[in-house]
């Protein structure tokens, strides 16, 4: 009963605060819109530049595919030679095509171009993918154009893409991002929960009644765990319906995993207040612990492979487990028989940042 | 002129007096460094492969030996009698593999005849990116073991150089991304608080009605913080330079000089917050959120701007770090020269001379309201 007398405090402390009622309802469905386009990473529009010292005709017509393709940004047409070290150094195209006469002495019965792609390796990912895409396009076409005359590879590779047909990068960040908001509103608010009742010193008055420890505990932690599931909520819809993105699974699960994940922050929010002496500590501890939680994930960029000696950052990362989950939940439609290794590692994981946390505040509340 | 340098003095003894943040602004970057360092990659190898054999023959042998002479691929063993379209949709679904290769039984025989035949490969597409990269080398390879039967080599010629990062590793394409992302965070938390904490602690009074102007008070307050901000600098590039090993091709003494203009205008964007954030709560939230998101996700930090969409990407023109990326990454990985920036840092200039600008006016503004 007691309890609920602070769970009704800490909401009306949290909705007196007008922006932060902002923060809570208007803010997730702006930044879920703002961060599914940012993190649209289909890789197009690939700034290039060509140089054709060829004289086939065939250049030409595999110069109009690369041209017309949403794949590349053809910025220059040379006809004459360019010092492409120069120009990649200045970083203004990602690679240079260049086309000459193929000058073979066992020349085949046809002409074709001998190609040369001089790619700016710097950023690694986008000039492997530029590279293919140039020898996608000029292989397709010569095997369109050999095929004219009977011949053809003997192999071809027959590919059939799983889960997400058309490759939309939407339907595997969209999911994501979910996450990641969850954890931003929480760890921000709960952090900070407990240093302003210590700045303002109401805290003594929490710690003057007759609450126990683990009651303040979880009034604090209940009251933004609600907060939490209603953004939950609003991102998944938002998600969902704006990007069209399929949910293919259960939601049941996707909310049970949340609800889990979302205790462990909790947790780890309200530790960080503990130890926090002003708000501005706990507000850069939160920012750094969330960063590294975020760039540890495996949203952006891949985690599996990460060396050995950083790996348990990885493993310990709660929020690698829940995207990790979420993304088969959505993409995949996949049952607890596919994830339960994950959803257990999460609940141990979330185990032991609440002990730790729940130890840490009674030390605190009892000095 | 004159009077900046008492106030450029009374900057340095705040900063001498709280050793722990100045250790804290020390070590963070370091930390940063190291942990994402070593944990953001994109490399794409030991993609996991399950193969289905229908037709068991040397020539298909073969062929799937020619996908695991590389590193890309690594192949997942599975029991001969478990080998079941089933098993391999589970596998593919729980993300134990992330590619079948399907071998038809006909299909030595149709090789052998010389007539074409089609393999099967179905690839986990939830990671879009990894997709793509997975069918370019499923082609590749593919193409490089026809060669043997066929002469396609002479109608295809494809050669592929890459300058810069011949390992093709995005460790280098990374960490002088953080090395932009950690400078602007920095040397804006810095000059954040300046301001907001004189508001706080109400000595903001005295400095109004003190005779130094304004511009005076804002220019000291930034060029305080530069000799900090280029230490943190410089730490984090030597600290990359040898522990990570990164190849430093350019001009050191360039890099600093466009270092200098960057740093600065952060620290103005910190006082302009400062002037504006009401506490140093608030300024401090407005810059980690101001400095970090836009700079990882707006500047080219992670992914190309090229693939940004065409509002975003005029976004991406008023980040800073858009531009310093594009100096970092060309003069230490590109060995390119000042003259191929100059673009760059005259923008880097022109910003933050708005940036003080608008913060002198702003802080004359309140001195004459005196809040």
């Amino acid at each position: 009963m007691r309890l609920l007398y602070l769970i009704k405090k800490e909401f009306i402390e949290i909705l007196r605060q007008r922006e932060l009622v902002f923060v809570m309802i208007v803010a997730p469905v702006i930044q879920v819109i703002l961060l599914g386009y940012l993190v649209t990473t289909d890789i197009k529009n690939i700034p290039v530049n060509i140089v054709n010292l060829s004289s086939d005709k065939a250049t030409v017509r595999i110069m109009n595919r690369i041209i017309n393709s949403p794949l590349f940004d053809v910025k220059n047409i040379f006809i004459h030679n360019i010092d492409s070290l120069e120009v990649l150094k200045r970083g203004d195209v990602k690679a240079i095509i260049l086309f000459r006469d193929n000058f073979d002495k066992k020349k085949s019965f046809k002409n074709y171009p001998e190609t040369q792609i001089l790619l700016d390796g710097v950023d690694s990912n986008s000039s492997q993918i530029a590279a293919g895409y140039v020898n996608g396009i000029i292989r397709n076409f010569i095997i369109d154009d050999i095929n004219r005359y009977g011949l053809s590879p003997l192999i071809r590779g027959k590919p059939l893409i799983r889960f997400n047909p058309r490759l939309r990068s939407i339907n595997y960040m969209g999911p994501g991002i979910v996450a990641l908001l969850l954890s931003i509103i929480a760890l921000f608010i709960t952090s900070l929960s407990l240093v302003r009742e210590k700045e303002q010193q109401t805290i003594d008055t929490l710690l003057m009644s007759r609450l126990k420890p683990i009651e303040i505990y979880i009034g604090k932690a209940v009251p933004m765990g609600i907060v939490g599931l209603i953004d939950m909520v609003i991102g998944v819809f938002v998600v969902v319906l704006w990007f069209d993105i399929p949910v293919r699974g259960s939601f049941f699960y996707l909310f049970l995993s949340s609800l889990i994940y979302l205790t462990a922050i909790l947790s780890y929010g309200l530790l960080i207040s503990v130890f926090s002496s002003s708000q501005q500590q706990s507000l850069f501890f939160s920012w750094f612990s969330l960063v590294t939680f975020i760039l540890l994930s495996g949203l952006f960029t891949p985690v599996e492979n990460i060396p050995k000696g950083m790996r348990w950052l990885v493993d310990i990362n709660p929020l690698r487990y829940l995207i990790k989950i979420i993304r088969e939940i959505f993409l995949k439609g996949n049952g607890i028989e596919y994830f339960y290794r994950d959803l257990l590692a999460l609940l141990a994981i979330t185990l032991v940042i609440s002990s730790i946390s729940i130890f840490n505040f009674k030390r605190f509340i009892s000095k | 002129m004159k009077r900046i340098k008492p106030v450029i003095r009374k900057e340095f003894s705040h900063i001498l007096r709280d050793p722990k943040s100045l250790i804290i602004i020390f070590v963070m970057p370091i930390l940063m460094i190291f942990i994402y360092g070593y944990a953001i990659s994109f490399d794409l190898d030991n993609i996991k492969l399950g193969v289905l054999d229908y037709s068991k023959s040397d020539i298909s042998r073969e062929f799937i030996k020619s996908f695991l002479q590389n590193k890309y691929f690594k192949f997942v063993e599975v029991k001969e009698d478990e080998k079941t379209p089933d098993l391999f949709e589970k596998k593919l679904k729980r993300g134990d593999i992330s590619e079948v290769m399907i071998i038809p039984h006909d299909f030595s025989d149709k090789i052998k005849e010389m007539k074409s035949t089609e393999v099967g490969f179905i690839i986990d597409g939830s990671d879009s990116n990894s997709a793509n990269i997975i069918y370019q080398y499923n082609e590749m390879i593919t193409f490089n073991f026809i060669k043997r039967f066929q002469d396609l080599d002479n109608i295809l010629k494809i050669h592929t150089k890459v300058y810069f990062n011949p390992e093709v590793k995005s460790a280098f394409f990374f960490i002088p991304g953080l090395v932009a992302v950690l400078l602007l965070m920095v040397s804006a938390l810095l000059t954040s608080l300046s301001i907001s904490r004189e508001r706080e602690s109400g000595s903001i009074d005295l400095i109004f009605i003190s005779p130094i102007k304004s511009h005076e008070i804002i220019l000291g307050k930034t060029l305080a913080y530069i000799f900090v901000a280029l230490m943190v600098e410089t730490l984090i590039i030597v600290f990359s330079r040898y522990w990570f090993g990164m190849p430093v091709r350019g001009d050191i003494l360039t890099l600093l000089a466009f270092s200098l203009l960057y740093i600065f205008t952060g620290l103005s964007l910190g006082v302009l917050i400062s002037i504006s954030a009401p506490d140093q709560k608030t300024a401090m939230l407005i810059t980690l959120l101001v400095t970090m998101l836009p700079s990882i996700m707006l500047s080219g930090f992670i992914f190309p701007l090229s693939s940004l969409s065409p509002v975003l990407r005029g976004f991406s023109n008023i980040v800073p770090a858009t531009y310093f990326l594009k100096i970092i990454r060309g003069v230490i990985l590109k060995g390119a020269s000042v003259t191929d920036f100059i673009r760059d840092g005259a923008i880097l200039l022109f910003m933050s001379i708005i940036l003080t600008i608008i913060s002198v006016r702003k802080f004359s503004k309140n001195r004459d309201r005196g809040t």
